[in-house]
Protein backbone atom coordinates (compact mmCIF):
# COMPACT_ATOMS: atom_id res chain seq x y z
CA UNK A 1 0.00 0.00 0.00
CA UNK A 2 2.64 2.48 0.90
CA UNK A 3 4.30 1.39 -2.45
CA UNK A 4 1.25 2.55 -4.24
CA UNK A 5 0.99 5.81 -2.48
CA UNK A 6 4.46 6.00 -3.15
CA UNK A 7 4.68 6.03 -7.06
CA UNK A 8 1.01 7.38 -7.06
CA UNK A 9 2.59 10.15 -5.71
CA UNK A 10 5.82 10.49 -8.03
CA UNK A 11 3.26 10.07 -10.60
CA UNK A 12 1.23 13.28 -9.70
CA UNK A 13 4.09 15.56 -9.22
CA UNK A 14 5.60 14.48 -12.88
CA UNK A 15 2.22 15.59 -14.02
CA UNK A 16 2.04 18.53 -12.37
CA UNK A 17 5.47 19.71 -13.48
CA UNK A 18 4.78 18.78 -17.09
CA UNK A 19 1.51 20.85 -16.85
CA UNK A 20 3.10 23.83 -15.31
CA UNK A 21 6.25 23.77 -17.55
CA UNK A 22 3.85 23.80 -20.87
CA UNK A 23 1.47 26.61 -19.30
CA UNK A 24 4.53 28.89 -17.89
CA UNK A 25 5.94 28.65 -21.20
CA UNK A 26 3.30 28.50 -23.29
CA UNK A 27 4.72 25.74 -25.18
CA UNK A 28 2.28 25.39 -28.30
CA UNK A 29 0.57 22.11 -28.46
CA UNK A 30 2.01 20.14 -31.20
CA UNK A 31 5.53 20.71 -29.95
CA UNK A 32 4.46 19.27 -26.07
CA UNK A 33 1.02 18.89 -25.34
CA UNK A 34 -0.48 19.62 -21.89
CA UNK A 35 -0.95 15.99 -20.04
CA UNK A 36 -4.65 17.11 -19.67
CA UNK A 37 -4.80 17.45 -23.90
CA UNK A 38 -2.87 13.80 -23.60
CA UNK A 39 -5.40 12.54 -21.53
CA UNK A 40 -8.77 13.65 -23.28
CA UNK A 41 -6.90 12.34 -26.76
CA UNK A 42 -6.38 8.93 -25.26
CA UNK A 43 -9.96 9.09 -24.21
CA UNK A 44 -11.50 10.22 -27.26
CA UNK A 45 -9.32 7.51 -29.06
CA UNK A 46 -9.63 4.78 -26.78
CA UNK A 47 -11.58 2.02 -28.89
CA UNK A 48 -8.68 3.01 -31.85
CA UNK A 49 -6.19 3.16 -29.45
CA UNK A 50 -7.52 -0.41 -27.83
CA UNK A 51 -7.61 -2.11 -31.40
CA UNK A 52 -4.52 -1.54 -32.57
CA UNK A 53 -2.68 -2.23 -29.06
CA UNK A 54 -4.24 -5.76 -29.32
CA UNK A 55 -2.63 -5.84 -33.18
CA UNK A 56 1.03 -4.75 -31.49
CA UNK A 57 1.08 -6.83 -28.72
CA UNK A 58 0.17 -10.36 -31.21
CA UNK A 59 2.90 -9.00 -33.28
CA UNK A 60 5.27 -8.89 -30.49
CA UNK A 61 4.15 -11.74 -28.70
CA UNK A 62 4.42 -14.37 -32.34
CA UNK A 63 7.73 -12.50 -32.34
CA UNK A 64 8.75 -12.74 -28.81
CA UNK A 65 7.70 -17.08 -28.76
CA UNK A 66 9.52 -17.79 -31.73
CA UNK A 67 12.42 -15.92 -30.62
CA UNK A 68 12.99 -18.02 -27.34
CA UNK A 69 11.66 -21.18 -29.15
CA UNK A 70 14.94 -20.66 -30.74
CA UNK A 71 16.96 -19.91 -28.77
CA UNK A 72 16.11 -22.21 -26.43
CA UNK A 73 16.38 -24.86 -28.99
CA UNK A 74 20.20 -24.05 -29.88
CA UNK A 75 20.96 -23.25 -26.48
CA UNK A 76 19.52 -27.25 -25.54
CA UNK A 77 21.84 -28.13 -28.60
CA UNK A 78 24.56 -26.48 -27.51
CA UNK A 79 24.39 -28.56 -24.15
CA UNK A 80 25.06 -31.87 -26.06
CA UNK A 81 27.08 -30.64 -28.59
CA UNK A 82 29.45 -27.42 -28.17
CA UNK A 83 30.09 -27.57 -31.91
CA UNK A 84 27.20 -26.35 -32.39
CA UNK A 85 27.86 -23.50 -30.46
CA UNK A 86 31.00 -22.61 -32.52
CA UNK A 87 28.69 -22.65 -35.50
CA UNK A 88 25.59 -20.84 -34.47
CA UNK A 89 27.63 -17.86 -32.31
CA UNK A 90 29.71 -15.80 -34.65
CA UNK A 91 26.06 -15.67 -37.35
CA UNK A 92 24.49 -14.74 -33.80
CA UNK A 93 26.74 -12.34 -32.92
CA UNK A 94 27.17 -10.59 -36.92
CA UNK A 95 22.94 -10.81 -36.66
CA UNK A 96 23.51 -8.93 -33.51
CA UNK A 97 26.07 -6.15 -34.52
CA UNK A 98 23.14 -4.79 -37.58
CA UNK A 99 21.10 -2.75 -36.24
CA UNK A 100 17.51 -4.48 -36.37
CA UNK A 101 15.57 -0.70 -37.98
CA UNK A 102 18.28 -1.04 -41.05
CA UNK A 103 16.73 -4.50 -41.33
CA UNK A 104 13.10 -3.55 -41.00
CA UNK A 105 13.24 -2.17 -44.99
CA UNK A 106 14.38 -5.67 -45.90
CA UNK A 107 12.20 -7.79 -43.68
CA UNK A 108 8.77 -6.02 -45.19
CA UNK A 109 10.02 -6.96 -48.75
CA UNK A 110 10.66 -10.55 -47.56
CA UNK A 111 7.72 -10.90 -45.67
CA UNK A 112 5.19 -8.73 -47.06
CA UNK A 113 3.50 -5.02 -45.46
CA UNK A 114 1.14 -7.43 -43.50
CA UNK A 115 1.80 -8.75 -39.28
CA UNK A 116 4.56 -11.27 -40.67
CA UNK A 117 7.37 -8.52 -41.27
CA UNK A 118 6.04 -7.29 -37.76
CA UNK A 119 6.69 -10.66 -36.02
CA UNK A 120 9.94 -11.14 -37.82
CA UNK A 121 10.99 -7.51 -36.48
CA UNK A 122 10.01 -8.38 -32.96
CA UNK A 123 11.82 -11.83 -33.14
CA UNK A 124 15.12 -10.53 -34.41
CA UNK A 125 15.26 -7.81 -31.81
CA UNK A 126 14.50 -10.58 -28.93
CA UNK A 127 17.05 -13.13 -30.37
CA UNK A 128 20.21 -12.06 -29.26
CA UNK A 129 19.36 -11.46 -25.67
CA UNK A 130 17.82 -14.34 -25.31
CA UNK A 131 19.78 -16.67 -26.66
CA UNK A 132 22.79 -14.98 -24.47
CA UNK A 133 20.59 -15.51 -21.52
CA UNK A 134 19.51 -18.87 -21.98
CA UNK A 135 22.94 -19.79 -23.29
CA UNK A 136 24.45 -18.74 -19.84
CA UNK A 137 21.94 -20.93 -18.10
CA UNK A 138 23.09 -23.81 -19.98
CA UNK A 139 26.85 -23.02 -19.06
CA UNK A 140 26.01 -22.85 -15.11
CA UNK A 141 25.01 -26.33 -15.22
CA UNK A 142 25.81 -28.06 -12.33
CA UNK A 143 28.82 -30.74 -13.80
CA UNK A 144 28.07 -33.14 -11.01
CA UNK A 145 24.38 -32.73 -11.06
CA UNK A 146 25.13 -33.88 -15.28
CA UNK A 147 27.42 -37.16 -13.58
CA UNK A 148 24.71 -37.77 -10.97
CA UNK A 149 22.07 -38.35 -13.48
CA UNK A 150 24.89 -40.28 -15.94
CA UNK A 151 25.41 -42.49 -13.22
CA UNK A 152 21.92 -43.11 -12.58
CA UNK A 153 21.54 -44.15 -16.03
CA UNK A 154 19.04 -41.22 -17.39
CA UNK A 155 18.24 -40.97 -21.02
CA UNK A 156 18.83 -37.58 -22.89
CA UNK A 157 14.87 -37.07 -22.77
CA UNK A 158 15.32 -37.60 -19.05
CA UNK A 159 18.68 -35.03 -18.45
CA UNK A 160 16.41 -32.28 -20.28
CA UNK A 161 12.86 -33.01 -18.51
CA UNK A 162 14.41 -33.26 -14.95
CA UNK A 163 17.53 -31.23 -15.06
CA UNK A 164 18.40 -28.72 -18.03
CA UNK A 165 15.14 -27.46 -18.50
CA UNK A 166 14.42 -26.65 -14.82
CA UNK A 167 18.33 -25.61 -14.43
CA UNK A 168 17.44 -22.56 -17.02
CA UNK A 169 14.19 -21.82 -15.68
CA UNK A 170 15.86 -18.55 -13.82
CA UNK A 171 17.95 -18.13 -16.70
CA UNK A 172 15.09 -18.63 -19.51
CA UNK A 173 12.93 -15.91 -17.32
CA UNK A 174 15.20 -13.36 -16.90
CA UNK A 175 15.38 -13.77 -21.49
CA UNK A 176 11.98 -13.65 -21.41
CA UNK A 177 11.89 -10.40 -19.30
CA UNK A 178 14.32 -8.84 -21.03
CA UNK A 179 12.32 -10.10 -24.73
CA UNK A 180 9.17 -8.68 -23.84
CA UNK A 181 9.83 -5.26 -23.44
CA UNK A 182 11.86 -5.74 -26.25
CA UNK A 183 9.20 -7.52 -28.84
CA UNK A 184 7.47 -4.55 -28.14
CA UNK A 185 9.58 -2.17 -29.27
CA UNK A 186 10.38 -4.65 -32.28
CA UNK A 187 6.54 -5.27 -33.37
CA UNK A 188 6.69 -0.85 -33.35
CA UNK A 189 9.66 -0.06 -35.51
CA UNK A 190 8.57 -3.01 -37.70
CA UNK A 191 4.91 -0.97 -37.70
CA UNK A 192 6.81 2.43 -38.44
CA UNK A 193 7.77 0.91 -42.25
CA UNK A 194 4.75 0.18 -44.47
CA UNK A 195 2.10 -0.62 -42.38
CA UNK A 196 -1.23 0.28 -41.99
CA UNK A 197 -2.42 -0.59 -38.28
CA UNK A 198 -0.88 -1.01 -35.02
CA UNK A 199 0.47 1.14 -32.32
CA UNK A 200 3.56 2.02 -34.66
CA UNK A 201 1.53 3.43 -37.29
CA UNK A 202 -1.24 5.47 -35.13
CA UNK A 203 2.36 7.07 -33.79
CA UNK A 204 3.78 7.95 -37.29
CA UNK A 205 0.38 8.75 -38.99
CA UNK A 206 -0.27 10.99 -36.45
CA UNK A 207 3.21 12.53 -36.39
CA UNK A 208 3.04 13.39 -39.68
CA UNK A 209 -0.47 15.77 -39.11
CA UNK A 210 0.95 17.41 -35.52
CA UNK A 211 -1.84 15.43 -33.46
CA UNK A 212 1.21 15.34 -31.12
CA UNK A 213 -1.53 14.22 -28.16
CA UNK A 214 -3.06 11.83 -29.73
CA UNK A 215 0.90 10.39 -30.66
CA UNK A 216 1.41 10.92 -26.27
CA UNK A 217 -1.53 8.62 -25.69
CA UNK A 218 -0.43 6.30 -27.97
CA UNK A 219 3.11 6.45 -26.58
CA UNK A 220 1.95 5.92 -23.27
CA UNK A 221 -0.04 2.46 -24.48
CA UNK A 222 2.70 0.86 -25.61
CA UNK A 223 4.93 1.75 -22.99
CA UNK A 224 1.37 0.26 -20.74
CA UNK A 225 1.68 -3.02 -23.30
CA UNK A 226 5.40 -3.67 -22.23
CA UNK A 227 4.84 -2.86 -18.90
CA UNK A 228 1.76 -5.60 -18.80
CA UNK A 229 4.11 -8.25 -20.59
CA UNK A 230 7.10 -7.82 -18.57
CA UNK A 231 5.01 -7.58 -15.02
CA UNK A 232 3.05 -10.91 -16.32
CA UNK A 233 5.88 -13.21 -17.28
CA UNK A 234 7.30 -11.93 -13.38
CA UNK A 235 3.86 -13.22 -12.34
CA UNK A 236 4.83 -16.44 -13.69
CA UNK A 237 8.31 -16.57 -12.90
CA UNK A 238 7.61 -15.86 -9.08
CA UNK A 239 4.91 -18.71 -9.35
CA UNK A 240 6.94 -21.28 -11.13
CA UNK A 241 10.69 -20.49 -9.31
CA UNK A 242 9.98 -21.13 -5.41
CA UNK A 243 13.30 -22.36 -5.01
CA UNK A 244 16.14 -19.59 -3.99
CA UNK A 245 18.07 -19.06 -7.09
CA UNK A 246 21.64 -17.28 -7.42
CA UNK A 247 22.38 -16.25 -11.00
CA UNK A 248 25.93 -15.64 -11.45
CA UNK B 1 35.56 -64.49 -5.13
CA UNK B 2 35.27 -60.83 -3.95
CA UNK B 3 31.78 -58.71 -4.69
CA UNK B 4 34.52 -56.12 -6.48
CA UNK B 5 37.61 -57.44 -7.96
CA UNK B 6 39.81 -55.31 -9.07
CA UNK B 7 42.55 -56.39 -11.38
CA UNK B 8 45.44 -54.73 -12.86
CA UNK B 9 43.78 -51.60 -13.30
CA UNK B 10 45.72 -48.68 -14.61
CA UNK B 11 43.85 -45.15 -16.30
CA UNK B 12 45.61 -42.31 -17.80
CA UNK B 13 44.28 -39.39 -17.58
CA UNK B 14 41.49 -38.01 -20.05
CA UNK B 15 43.28 -36.57 -23.19
CA UNK B 16 46.38 -36.92 -21.68
CA UNK B 17 49.28 -39.49 -21.58
CA UNK B 18 49.65 -38.94 -17.76
CA UNK B 19 49.29 -41.87 -15.67
CA UNK B 20 46.72 -41.45 -12.83
CA UNK B 21 46.29 -45.18 -11.79
CA UNK B 22 49.12 -48.00 -12.28
CA UNK B 23 48.62 -51.51 -11.97
CA UNK B 24 45.83 -51.59 -8.65
CA UNK B 25 45.03 -54.75 -7.50
CA UNK B 26 42.34 -55.32 -4.83
CA UNK B 27 39.37 -57.22 -3.85
CA UNK B 28 36.13 -56.61 -1.75
CA UNK B 29 34.03 -59.11 -0.01
CA UNK B 30 30.59 -58.76 0.05
CA UNK B 31 29.09 -56.72 3.42
CA UNK B 32 32.60 -54.87 3.62
CA UNK B 33 33.26 -50.88 4.25
CA UNK B 34 35.87 -49.95 2.82
CA UNK B 35 37.97 -46.85 2.37
CA UNK B 36 40.26 -45.62 0.16
CA UNK B 37 42.79 -42.79 1.31
CA UNK B 38 45.66 -41.26 -0.37
CA UNK B 39 46.80 -38.08 -0.73
CA UNK B 40 45.26 -35.51 -2.72
CA UNK B 41 45.39 -35.80 -6.94
CA UNK B 42 46.69 -39.24 -6.50
CA UNK B 43 43.61 -40.49 -8.57
CA UNK B 44 40.73 -41.67 -6.07
CA UNK B 45 37.74 -40.55 -7.19
CA UNK B 46 39.35 -41.85 -10.19
CA UNK B 47 38.89 -45.30 -9.16
CA UNK B 48 35.42 -44.78 -7.48
CA UNK B 49 34.21 -43.43 -10.72
CA UNK B 50 35.61 -46.49 -12.43
CA UNK B 51 34.16 -49.12 -10.19
CA UNK B 52 30.87 -46.73 -10.30
CA UNK B 53 30.98 -47.17 -14.15
CA UNK B 54 30.91 -43.10 -15.00
CA UNK B 55 34.41 -44.10 -16.21
CA UNK B 56 34.97 -46.53 -18.78
CA UNK B 57 38.26 -45.26 -20.15
CA UNK B 58 40.83 -47.56 -18.51
CA UNK B 59 43.04 -50.81 -18.88
CA UNK B 60 42.31 -53.89 -16.72
CA UNK B 61 39.46 -55.59 -15.14
CA UNK B 62 37.15 -54.97 -12.99
CA UNK B 63 34.05 -57.01 -12.07
CA UNK B 64 31.02 -56.47 -9.89
CA UNK B 65 29.86 -59.50 -8.87
CA UNK B 66 30.83 -60.87 -12.29
CA UNK B 67 29.55 -58.20 -14.33
CA UNK B 68 31.46 -54.77 -15.69
CA UNK B 69 31.09 -51.80 -13.76
CA UNK B 70 28.64 -50.33 -16.46
CA UNK B 71 26.57 -53.17 -16.69
CA UNK B 72 26.49 -53.05 -12.97
CA UNK B 73 25.05 -49.38 -13.21
CA UNK B 74 22.85 -50.23 -16.57
CA UNK B 75 21.20 -52.54 -14.09
CA UNK B 76 21.45 -50.00 -10.36
CA UNK B 77 23.53 -52.34 -8.90
CA UNK B 78 25.28 -48.75 -7.55
CA UNK B 79 23.82 -46.53 -5.26
CA UNK B 80 25.90 -43.49 -5.77
CA UNK B 81 26.91 -40.26 -2.56
CA UNK B 82 28.87 -37.67 -4.04
CA UNK B 83 31.36 -34.79 -2.47
CA UNK B 84 28.52 -32.11 -2.90
CA UNK B 85 24.97 -33.27 -1.87
CA UNK B 86 23.70 -32.60 -5.23
CA UNK B 87 20.00 -32.54 -4.22
CA UNK B 88 17.48 -30.78 -6.73
CA UNK B 89 16.63 -27.21 -5.25
CA UNK B 90 13.40 -27.12 -7.02
CA UNK B 91 12.16 -30.62 -5.18
CA UNK B 92 12.05 -31.82 -1.95
CA UNK B 93 13.84 -33.80 0.22
CA UNK B 94 11.16 -36.76 -0.38
CA UNK B 95 10.95 -36.09 -4.59
CA UNK B 96 14.91 -35.84 -4.44
CA UNK B 97 15.62 -39.15 -2.95
CA UNK B 98 12.46 -40.71 -5.29
CA UNK B 99 15.18 -39.09 -8.11
CA UNK B 100 16.86 -42.30 -8.77
CA UNK B 101 13.40 -44.22 -9.06
CA UNK B 102 11.73 -41.71 -11.56
CA UNK B 103 14.88 -41.78 -13.24
CA UNK B 104 14.91 -45.47 -13.66
CA UNK B 105 10.77 -45.44 -14.32
CA UNK B 106 10.16 -47.24 -11.33
CA UNK B 107 6.36 -46.39 -10.30
CA UNK B 108 6.38 -47.35 -6.40
CA UNK B 109 4.72 -45.37 -3.74
CA UNK B 110 7.01 -43.12 -1.40
CA UNK B 111 6.78 -45.56 1.66
CA UNK B 112 10.48 -47.12 1.00
CA UNK B 113 11.60 -43.60 0.97
CA UNK B 114 9.87 -42.35 3.92
CA UNK B 115 11.25 -46.27 5.62
CA UNK B 116 14.61 -44.67 4.45
CA UNK B 117 14.19 -41.06 5.62
CA UNK B 118 12.56 -42.56 9.26
CA UNK B 119 16.39 -44.61 9.39
CA UNK B 120 18.06 -41.54 9.21
CA UNK B 121 16.28 -39.40 11.51
CA UNK B 122 14.92 -36.99 9.14
CA UNK B 123 11.04 -38.09 8.26
CA UNK B 124 10.18 -34.99 9.51
CA UNK B 125 12.15 -33.11 6.34
CA UNK B 126 10.40 -34.85 3.95
CA UNK B 127 8.14 -32.04 2.77
CA UNK B 128 10.92 -29.41 3.02
CA UNK B 129 13.50 -27.99 0.15
CA UNK B 130 16.74 -29.10 0.59
CA UNK B 131 17.92 -25.33 1.24
CA UNK B 132 16.49 -25.44 4.53
CA UNK B 133 18.69 -27.96 5.61
CA UNK B 134 22.20 -27.79 6.86
CA UNK B 135 24.97 -28.85 4.74
CA UNK B 136 24.84 -32.36 7.11
CA UNK B 137 21.63 -32.62 6.91
CA UNK B 138 21.71 -32.36 2.89
CA UNK B 139 24.67 -34.91 2.89
CA UNK B 140 22.44 -37.55 4.79
CA UNK B 141 19.37 -37.10 2.42
CA UNK B 142 22.00 -37.85 -0.36
CA UNK B 143 23.49 -40.95 1.37
CA UNK B 144 20.09 -41.63 1.77
CA UNK B 145 18.87 -41.46 -2.00
CA UNK B 146 21.77 -43.37 -2.62
CA UNK B 147 20.01 -46.58 -0.67
CA UNK B 148 16.43 -45.86 -2.53
CA UNK B 149 16.79 -48.33 -5.60
CA UNK B 150 18.61 -51.29 -2.55
CA UNK B 151 22.11 -51.21 -4.17
CA UNK B 152 24.40 -53.97 -3.65
CA UNK B 153 27.25 -51.50 -3.67
CA UNK B 154 27.58 -48.01 -1.98
CA UNK B 155 29.83 -45.70 -3.62
CA UNK B 156 30.89 -42.33 -0.93
CA UNK B 157 33.02 -39.75 -2.56
CA UNK B 158 34.15 -37.64 0.62
CA UNK B 159 30.79 -37.72 2.09
CA UNK B 160 31.35 -35.81 4.84
CA UNK B 161 34.01 -33.71 3.82
CA UNK B 162 32.23 -30.23 3.33
CA UNK B 163 30.60 -30.78 6.96
CA UNK B 164 32.21 -29.19 10.18
CA UNK B 165 34.00 -31.33 12.73
CA UNK B 166 31.24 -31.47 15.49
CA UNK B 167 28.49 -32.76 13.00
CA UNK B 168 31.29 -34.60 10.90
CA UNK B 169 31.24 -37.32 14.01
CA UNK B 170 27.35 -37.09 14.37
CA UNK B 171 27.19 -38.54 10.74
CA UNK B 172 29.90 -40.92 11.00
CA UNK B 173 28.20 -42.34 13.67
CA UNK B 174 25.13 -42.50 11.56
CA UNK B 175 27.19 -43.83 8.69
CA UNK B 176 28.22 -46.45 10.76
CA UNK B 177 24.42 -46.99 11.70
CA UNK B 178 23.27 -47.02 8.19
CA UNK B 179 26.03 -49.57 7.43
CA UNK B 180 24.84 -52.02 10.14
CA UNK B 181 21.47 -51.66 9.30
CA UNK B 182 21.82 -52.33 5.33
CA UNK B 183 24.96 -54.48 5.10
CA UNK B 184 25.70 -53.02 1.95
CA UNK B 185 29.07 -53.23 0.23
CA UNK B 186 31.10 -49.77 1.00
CA UNK B 187 33.68 -48.02 -1.01
CA UNK B 188 34.34 -44.59 0.50
CA UNK B 189 36.94 -41.94 -0.14
CA UNK B 190 38.23 -39.83 2.07
CA UNK B 191 41.01 -37.44 3.52
CA UNK B 192 40.65 -37.86 7.16
CA UNK B 193 42.46 -40.91 9.06
CA UNK B 194 40.17 -40.82 11.66
CA UNK B 195 36.95 -41.62 9.56
CA UNK B 196 38.58 -44.51 8.01
CA UNK B 197 39.43 -46.42 10.98
CA UNK B 198 36.44 -45.45 12.58
CA UNK B 199 34.24 -46.66 9.84
CA UNK B 200 35.83 -49.21 8.07
CA UNK B 201 36.68 -53.20 7.66
CA UNK B 202 39.55 -52.21 5.55
CA UNK B 203 41.38 -49.28 4.23
CA UNK B 204 43.02 -49.26 1.11
CA UNK B 205 46.20 -46.73 1.66
CA UNK B 206 47.48 -45.19 -2.18
CA UNK B 207 51.20 -43.88 -2.91
CA UNK B 208 50.47 -40.45 -4.83
CA UNK B 209 50.27 -40.24 -8.58
CA UNK B 210 50.20 -42.47 -10.39
CA UNK B 211 48.46 -44.18 -7.20
CA UNK B 212 49.60 -47.97 -6.69
CA UNK B 213 48.43 -49.69 -3.26
CA UNK B 214 50.87 -48.64 0.08
CA UNK B 215 49.22 -51.13 2.40
CA UNK B 216 45.76 -52.54 2.74
CA UNK B 217 44.98 -52.51 6.44
CA UNK B 218 42.01 -54.49 7.70
CA UNK B 219 40.72 -52.72 10.78
CA UNK B 220 38.91 -54.92 13.80
CA UNK B 221 37.51 -53.69 16.84
CA UNK B 222 35.38 -55.39 19.46
CA UNK B 223 32.83 -53.04 18.75
CA UNK B 224 32.74 -49.66 17.05
CA UNK B 225 30.81 -46.29 18.97
CA UNK B 226 31.50 -43.12 20.30
CA UNK B 227 34.27 -44.40 22.16
CA UNK B 228 35.90 -46.56 19.99
CA UNK B 229 37.92 -42.93 18.53
CA UNK B 230 39.66 -42.85 22.31
CA UNK B 231 40.61 -46.71 22.69
CA UNK B 232 44.39 -47.55 22.56
CA UNK B 233 43.50 -49.57 19.27
CA UNK B 234 42.26 -47.01 17.06
CA UNK B 235 45.34 -44.58 18.02
CA UNK B 236 47.55 -47.24 16.73
CA UNK B 237 45.60 -47.90 13.76
CA UNK B 238 45.48 -43.71 12.85
CA UNK B 239 49.46 -43.63 13.40
CA UNK B 240 50.34 -47.05 11.27
CA UNK B 241 48.08 -45.41 8.44
CA UNK B 242 49.17 -41.75 9.16
CA UNK B 243 52.85 -43.63 8.38
CA UNK B 244 52.22 -45.36 5.52
CA UNK B 245 51.04 -41.97 3.91
CA UNK B 246 54.04 -39.99 5.15
CA UNK B 247 56.42 -42.94 3.63
CA UNK B 248 54.40 -42.94 0.58
CA UNK B 249 55.00 -39.68 -0.09
CA UNK B 250 58.39 -39.18 0.82
CA UNK B 251 59.72 -42.21 -1.56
Amino acid sequence: MDKIIKTLSTLTIFFLIWHLIVTISRIPSYILPNPTEVFKAMQENSLSIYLNSIITLRESFLGFFIANLISVSIALGIAFNKNIENTIMPFAITLKTIPVIALTPLLVMWFGPGECSKIATAALICFFPSLINVLRGVKSLDRDLIIFFKAYSASKIQLIRMLIIPSILPYLFSALKVSSSLAVVGALVGEFIGSNKGLGFLIISNYYTLNTPYVFATITASSLLGIIFYYTIHLVERRIITWTVTID
Amino acid sequence: MGLICVDKLEKYYSNSRLLAVKNLNFTIEKGEFVSIVGPFGCGKTSILNIIGGIIDDYKGSIMINGESPSEARKKRKIGYCFQKPNLLPWLSVLDNILLPQKIANIREGNEKAIELLKMVGLKDYALMEPYNLSGGMQQLVSITRSLILDPEILLLDEPLSSIDEINRSKMQLKLLEIHKKTKKTTVMITHSINEAVFLSDKIIILTPRPATIKKIVEVTFLQRNEMTMFSKRFIRYVKIIKEELINGQDN
